[in-house]
């Protein structure tokens, strides 16, 4: 890179050929490859990192925190309880309020497995 | 001396080899023992002909020993063989469960033919559904799970899935078979009586999973304690 001229881009909009060079050899492995062989090697001294796990990254980031949710069903669930208390816990009699809850229970169950899916 | 170090420069070969393991990869589909009649190309849905050339491509697991294509294969009644099995002794575990299953018919059809022509139709004398509805009976609809808040731990009412409501049933019917009934009595004998009581909602089991219920309500002011 000789004049200052490399830094604004050609008459074709494309970058100069010189910054397209750089561009090039700092993207390929080698030159961070030389840098990583040289940070763990001993010939300088002490080598600067010490490594315990390989050097390369994983296939996935760090969970975020999660968001704290909300009890589900929980209107359901005082139906059923409500229906529980007045007929001595017969679940022949409330059969439409259990229904109801599972029915909900599906549904929550359903959407809390389609978000794990997206998030993952 | 020669003949004892010689084996110790074979390399080690395990004596089992595994033929089903445990984790397979997802990708790996379950196997189907059951013997489908052969459905025309006309009456199958769309979804259903996609499942079936999915079945032909990917890899299948391999089956458990325990499958078999035989309209006698009951998964409820393998899956309790399995709970009631000790130390892998799948043998009597499965003449206990036949015994019981054989018990159960003797009593229904004995009560059938003492009772009057009114009644008759009432009587249920199949074994598998006394069996199925009378573990119905004994599933819990809500759980209790425990949960800290602010350094104490709550039991607060939560729903269970279907696996785990099983499960319990299961659990609870064994559990009280073997603790709560006379020493001297036979198991087949014992889980007899508490199936043909299950049925018809009576019995320890049953009063658990009322008990379990009771808790559940009388703790319902805690179930915004839950955040899933």
């Amino acid at each position: 890179m000789t004049s200052g001229r490399e830094c604004f881009p050609t008459e074709n909009g494309d970058l100069h050929e010189d910054v397209k060079r750089h561009y090039r050899k700092t993207m390929s492995g080698f030159v961070i490859q030389d840098k990583v062989a040289k940070l763990l090697s001993r010939q300088n001294g002490k080598p600067v990192l010490r490594p315990i796990k390989p050097l390369a990254l994983k296939n996935e980031v760090a969970s975020r925190r999660m968001k704290k949710g909300e009890a589900t069903c929980v209107t359901e669930m005082s139906l059923l309880m409500a229906c529980w208390k007045l007929n001595d816990f017969n679940n022949a009699v409330c059969s439409k309020e259990v229904s109801a809850f599972y029915t909900c229970v599906e549904k929550a169950q359903s959407k809390a497995k389609g978000k794990q899916g997206t998030q993952d | 001396m020669a003949a004892s170090v010689r084996h110790l420069l074979k390399p080690w070969t395990p004596s089992l080899c595994l033929v089903r393991w445990s984790r397979y990869n997802p990708y790996y589909l379950d196997p189907d023992p059951s013997k489908d009649a052969c459905v025309p190309e006309s009456e199958i849905s769309p979804e259903q002909k996609e499942l079936q050339e999915l079945k032909t491509v990917r890899p299948i697991k391999a089956a458990l020993s325990s499958d078999t294509s035989s309209s006698f294969n009951d998964p409820l009644i393998s899956k309790f063989i399995n709970m009631m099995m000790q130390d892998g002794n799948k043998i009597l575990a499965r003449g206990i469960m036949t015994q019981t299953l054989e018990s159960i018919k003797r009593k229904q059809v004995e009560k059938y033919h003492k009772s009057p022509a009114a009644k008759k139709e009432e009587i249920e004398c199949n074994p598998y559904t006394i069996f199925h509805l009378g573990l119905e009976n004994c599933k819990p609809i809500i759980g209790l799970a425990s949960v800290q808040k602010g350094g104490k731990s709550y039991q607060v009412p939560v729903p269970l899935t279907d696996n785990r409501r099983r499960f319990l049933a299961m659990k609870w019917m064994i559990t009280e078979c073997r603790d709560n009934k006379h020493r001297r009595t036979h198991m087949y004998e014992k889980l007899s009586q508490e199936l043909l009581a299950a049925f018809a909602n009576e019995g320890n089991v049953v009063k658990r999973k009322h008990d379990l219920h009771k808790m559940a309500e009388a703790n319902r002011a805690y179930a915004h304690y839950r955040w899933w």
